[in-house]
């Protein structure tokens, strides 16, 4: 579905005046090479500035790179953009594609004619996406009365009444509550399950990531980090996992042989260790009475802000 | 072939449901609406009713009589405003705006050519008073310009007004397409498509030479309606410029415009380059 070659892209940006500013160039996107099967939901992740939405705006056309091959569907977007943003879908968390002023059915009805679907596939989609995304209550509403949850969903509703066959998703859940987050992540996977369009999310919130991609991309400073899955990534980078150790009364030394002490606090203490857990727990009931064991697993959120800070994937050591 | 005219008709009938959005849109603000509407028509109508004040006492206007000037005003005044309701979308603080939101993405990221969105983007209906006024005042001048209405006159000054606004329109998309490189140029824009405007709905004879010859041989305004009525009136055209001179306001109009929409071009391309 979307294969990327070496995409280099270098901004120009000049500052203080057209004539005696000075010129920088900032290389936003470096020799990124990726590519996504039909079908696949695939995070894309990395801090601000990483390069992803330079990236995004390429694949969507927005964008013309400074070098490299991008081929999505059989098309290079930025050559043909009309077909090529035909059949893709784009969700941007930060702004919508609805009037404002118009109620959301009117909005959903204009794109009808925007993008030349037929009028019976039309019905069809709206009355499943209404079902799914409980768009009911407010189809009648003017989008700028919309909640952020409403509004999100009838974006994705407006995204998907094409039929498209890719789907950008930028930050879908930012600023939703928890339920609201679950609804439209259950409703991406509905879609990619049921109609088999592929998803490339960019997203902040890795619990979107965990939910939907089995697959993830890490860009940051411009180049590509990982591609793969977030398991392996997380058994190659996600630290050791913890042992938290509650004995019956403080002990006098907390220290174990064969087990790393991260802290302790009173009768609570906590160690640091690798592989299996049996061991550990056996070494720790030996050292002296324990009241209640719990084992911390690294979780992945914070595995991905140590891999940006401390450059853990970085192959040039810029 | 088949195809192309059905595109053409899709591309015409979703431009009419854009204009209809525009439309609905605005009128939800019903109160707005109806003050900016008033507002607007008392502008031009002030401006004009005080010049036909103070007309009388200068006895006349460096020989032109009222209703010849109304009809250099009225016509001016109806393309500006027909042109602004038309190409509202390009102008500049439209523009900016829509690349600053982020509006101008999702207008990329529709299968429709960007113009026609663009166009469908803005129709400020609250200038219909504004029309109504300025076909009042050119109405006024028709009949009182004491001209001998042949088909050819009305023609020539049909297509007068339909050259203003092509060459009106054609500025709004340069000073629009300006903005993908700076917002500082709007302002130059301005003194150019505002003042423009203005300096044709009088007599081009009442400024000094260096004025006149400015915009009409580096700024070719004086064709747009000056001469054209020049010639209704059975007046010879200055600088002994030939009669013909008077029927070039359907050519210049559409080349301005056809010279901005290749610009529009280079701008969007500069866009897709930069994205910002």
């Amino acid at each position: 579905m979307i294969t990327v070659e070496h995409l280099h892209k270098t901004f120009v940006t000049r500052t203080g005046g057209l004539l005696r500013g000075t010129r920088r160039t900032v290389e936003a996107v470096r020799d990124v090479s990726f590519s996504v099967a039909r079908g696949e939901v695939v995070g894309y992740l990395g801090p601000n500035g990483a390069g992803k939405s330079t990236t995004i705006k390429v694949l969507t056309g927005l964008l013309v790179p400074t070098s490299g091959r991008v081929d999505v569907g059989g098309l290079v977007p930025w050559r043909d953009r009309r077909r090529h943003v035909a059949r893709l879908g784009a969700v941007f968390g930060q702004r919508t594609t609805l009037w404002w002023d118009l109620p959301v059915r009117d909005s959903l009805d204009l794109l009808r004619d925007v993008y030349r679907v037929p009028r019976e596939r039309f019905r069809q989609n709206l009355a499943a996406f209404t079902e799914l995304l409980d768009l009911g209550p407010f189809l009648g509403t003017p989008a700028r009365s919309l909640s952020l949850g409403q509004r999100m969903r009838a974006d994705l509703a407006a995204a998907l009444l094409h039929d498209p066959e890719l789907l950008f998703l930028d930050e879908p859940t930012v600023g939703l509550d928890v339920v609201a987050k679950e609804r439209i992540r259950a409703f991406v996977q509905h879609i990619n399950a049921e109609r088999g369009v592929t998803v490339l999310l960019t997203t902040h919130d890795l619990t979107d990531t965990e939910r939907l991609a089995r697959r993830v991309l890490i860009i940051d400073h411009g180049r590509l980090l990982y591609d793969g899955g977030l398991p392996d990534l997380q058994a190659r980078f996600g630290g050791a996992r913890e042992l938290v150790v509650e004995f019956e009364s403080a002990p006098t030394d907390p220290a174990i042989d064969g087990l790393q002490l991260i802290g302790a606090e009173g009768p609570r203490v906590t160690y640091a260790f690798d592989g299996a857990a049996a061991r550990p727990i056996a070494l720790v009931t030996a050292h002296a009475p324990v009241r209640d064991i719990e084992v911390r697993e690294p979780d992945v959120e914070a595995t991905i802000r140590r891999i940006y800070e401390d450059g853990l994937l970085r192959t040039d050591g810029s | 072939m088949a195809d192309l005219v059905g595109g053409a008709r899709h591309h015409l009938r979703l431009y009419r449901r854009l204009i209809g959005a525009q439309i609905r849109s605005q009128l939800v603000y019903r109160f707005a609406f109806v003050l900016d509407a008033a507002a607007a028509a008392l502008i031009t109508g002030t401006e004009f009713v005080a010049f036909a004040l103070v007309l009388p006492r200068f006895g006349g206007f460096n020989g032109w009589s009222l209703g010849e000037v109304a009809l250099l005003y009225g016509m001016a005044e109806l393309a500006f405003v027909l042109m602004d309701l038309v190409f509202g979308g390009f102008d500049a603080p439209t523009i900016s705006t829509h690349v600053r939101t982020g509006s101008f993405d999702t207008f990329l990221l529709r299968p429709v050519p960007l113009p026609l969105q663009i166009f469908g983007s803005d129709f400020a209906l609250r200038r219909v008073t504004r029309v109504a006024l300025a076909a009042s005042i050119l109405a006024y001048g028709v009949a009182g310009a004491g001209v001998d209405w042949t088909a050819g006159a009305v023609l020539l000054l049909a297509a007068s007004v339909l050259g203003m606004i092509a060459f009106f329109g054609g500025l709004f998309v340069v000073g629009g397409t300006l903005t993908f490189w700076t917002v500082d140029s709007v302002e130059a824009m301005n003194v150019l498509t505002y003042g423009g405007r203005t300096l044709i709905s009088f007599p081009m004879d009442i400024y000094g030479t260096w004025l006149r010859r400015t915009f009409t041989y580096l700024i070719p305004a004086a064709f747009l309606s000056y001469f054209p009525v020049l010639h209704v009136l059975g007046r010879p055209l200055p600088d002994g410029l030939p009669r013909w001179a008077a029927f070039l306001p359907l050519v210049i109009g559409p080349l301005l415009l056809a010279a901005a929409f290749a610009f529009w071009r280079v701008g969007v391309r500069r866009y897709h380059g930069a994205g910002s």
